[in-house]
């Protein structure tokens, strides 16, 4: 191609500037409109509609007509009562969810190396990766059966006579819930990674080892663990950057009146407040509140993921 | 492995059982709603059934399948995860194709667009204001076209244009193929693996969504699957209503639990043959370009 390019280059004059561009590959414009035209509407648009935060916003009037307002919708956001609440819940759930959800697959991960038959380890893959691939609101109904009053967990502890708990409906078992329904749905799918990065290690070092003796934990603790820490801190770091997404779909099919006060988070509350009761503008500045920080921390760890890896990062 | 130690032995058992465990702990709350759905009322209604059915009955099964409301909703979630599908595979390998050519002018400026959209996620609520002015509210589209093109499905095939060897390209330019034609019948034939793995994971996001249809369909005769079962489960009134006939042989509970194990169905017959597609998607997602 680019010989050609060149041939062609010498019998004419060499072609420069986006127009010639254009007229010598329009068909990958043409290929790549549609993509584009999607990402301008479905994406730019709404980060430029950003605007209303600082607008007191009516419908009726549109974002052209709208009051400016400056930052009355953001001075009025940080003496929100809610406003304290929701920020700390998001931030303790995204702190607990990396916390106690991060180690669970790299853990798993190793024990599955050391399954010694391949068909087991096959099987315990399969069962695992399965809660995955069902919907939020799939999980949720499952939880709420097993935590039911005649549901396994309360069954369970009847068994040991103990009294039903109603863990659903109380605020302090919230972000319990969510964190160990994050790793019942996510942990098992979370080892491919893993598992793709143990099947890179060279075998010659697991023989060696075993000549010198060591024991099938030392491998694991000295061999396989080191071998797969770069791709886990990878992943850290990248998780780390987007610890606020906490997912609307996620928590909000958990979320019940009763456990607002510890599950409210910043997507169910500008859903609740934003979208059913039409507050534009307030809960847009709240939305703005969290892009921004979800901005920073997501460059700022992705930098860093890229400084302990060479390929870490997400671009 | 002559030399293992009795240590060697024990810690193998203890993973093993561990694991097994584990496996147990995810499939229990899947076998338990399973059980449910085939079991009589009386048998729910005494806390009878764990994770076999007791008193074995098709009757809660009947009571939802008899319902048309059910058959539409499944309706939906399958056109518009079909629609969606092939729309998506369409638009992003559409874009991704000239954007893994340096010839291409706007290639590092598109870069920069898609690259934005990953790190700045606009807010809710103008997001929601925008798709709403385009027509989006209460129309089938709306669970469609927010999930045809993802930056991350977009650059992972972009990656594996790039990959693609250059020299098959290019013979086929000399003979004749513009790159319309290079794109549908050399490069995409050559790429099925890859296609079928960004389908698929496009196919499991439109299924299982449930964010898009919330926001914006009121139309109860538009509900896709997972609004259905949010709608059973959470206002339960009406299966309430149902199951509190004296003469039938089902609970609210059975009920629910086969409105579930409706839902889960069909990922559930195609997820075992195409593991193996999802555990490559995985992996493809950890290369980039």
């Amino acid at each position: 191609m680019e010989k050609a390019a060149g041939r062609q280059g010498s019998v004419r004059k060499q072609s420069t500037g986006l127009g010639a561009n254009f007229r010598k590959y329009w068909p990958y414009y043409l290929m790549a409109f549609p993509g584009v035209v999607y990402l301008i509407i479905f994406k730019f648009v709404p980060m430029l509609g950003c605007v209303i935060a600082f607008q007191d916003y009516q419908v009726y009037k549109g974002i052209f007509h709208s009051d400016w307002v400056g930052m009355k919708n953001f001075a009025n956001m940080f003496a929100y009562s809610d406003f304290s609440r929701i920020l700390t819940n998001t931030l303790m759930m995204g702190a607990l969810r990396i916390l106690f959800c991060f180690p669970v697959p790299v853990i798993l991960a190793l024990m599955m190396n050391e399954l010694g038959s391949a068909k087991l380890k096959k099987t315990i893959q399969t069962a695992v990766y399965i809660p995955y691939f069902l919907s939020w609101i799939i999980v949720s109904e499952l939880i709420f059966d097993f935590l039911g009053v005649s549901g396994l967990f309360n069954r369970g502890r009847a068994l040991f006579g103990m009294r039903p708990l109603l863990v659903m409906q109380q605020s302090r078992y919230f972000r319990t819930v969510y964190v160990l329904s994050t790793i019942w749905k996510e942990a098992g799918w979370g080892t491919v990674v893993y598992m793709a990065a143990i099947a890179g290690i060279d075998q010659s070092l697991y023989e060696a080892a075993s000549i010198d003796g060591a024991t099938r934990l030392q491998k694991m603790r000295f061999i396989t663990f080191p071998l797969i820490l770069p791709t886990a801190l990878t992943l850290l770091l990248l998780q780390i950057g987007s610890f606020m997404e906490l997912g609307f779909e996620h928590v909000y099919s958990l979320l019940t009146p009763m456990t607002y006060s510890t599950g409210d988070i910043f997507d169910t509350y500008v859903y609740r407040v934003g979208i059913l009761q039409a507050q534009y503008s307030i809960t847009t500045a709240v939305g703005l509140f969290q892009s921004v920080i979800g901005l920073v921390m997501v460059v700022f760890f992705n930098q860093l993921s890229k400084k302990v890896s060479e390929d870490g990062g997400l671009w | 492995m002559n030399k293992r130690t009795a240590g060697d032995r024990v810690f193998g058992v203890i993973v093993t059982l561990i694991l097994i465990l584990c496996a147990v702990i995810a499939l229990v709350p899947l076998i338990s709603v399973l059980a449910l759905s085939f079991s009589s009322k009386v048998a729910v209604n005494t806390n009878a059934v764990t994770l076999w059915p007791v008193g074995f009955t098709f009757d809660s099964w009947a009571a939802i399948t008899g319902r048309p409301d059910m058959w539409r909703a499944t309706l939906v979630t399958v056109i518009t995860t079909l629609v969606g599908t092939t729309l998506a595979l369409a638009i992003t390998s559409l874009l991704a194709y000239p954007l893994s050519k340096k010839e291409f002018g706007l290639q590092k400026m598109i870069m920069v667009m898609v690259v934005i959209t990953m790190i700045f996620k606009a807010p809710t609520v103008p997001y929601f204001l925008t798709l709403r002015s385009i027509g989006l509210y209460n129309s089938v589209w709306a669970m469609v076209l927010p999930h045809i093109l993802t930056a991350y499905n977009m650059i992972v095939m972009r990656t594996f244009f790039l990959s693609f060897p250059r020299e098959v390209e290019e013979s086929a330019t000399i003979d004749g193929c513009g790159p319309f034609r290079t794109l549908l019948q050399i490069v995409l034939p050559s790429s099925k693996a890859v296609i079928a793995v960004i389908g698929l994971f496009y196919a499991v996001t439109i299924w299982n969504q449930y964010q898009h249809p919330l926001y914006f369909i009121q139309d109860t005769s538009l509900y896709p699957l997972q609004m259905k079962v949010r709608q059973f489960v959470n206002e339960s009134s009406e299966l309430q209503t149902i199951a509190a006939k004296k003469a039938v042989n089902y609970t609210e509970r059975s009920l629910k639990a086969v409105v579930v194990v409706f839902a889960i169905l069909p990922i559930m017959m195609v997820y075992p043959k195409l593991q193996k597609y999802f555990e490559k998607g995985a992996m493809l997602g950890s290369v980039k370009g």
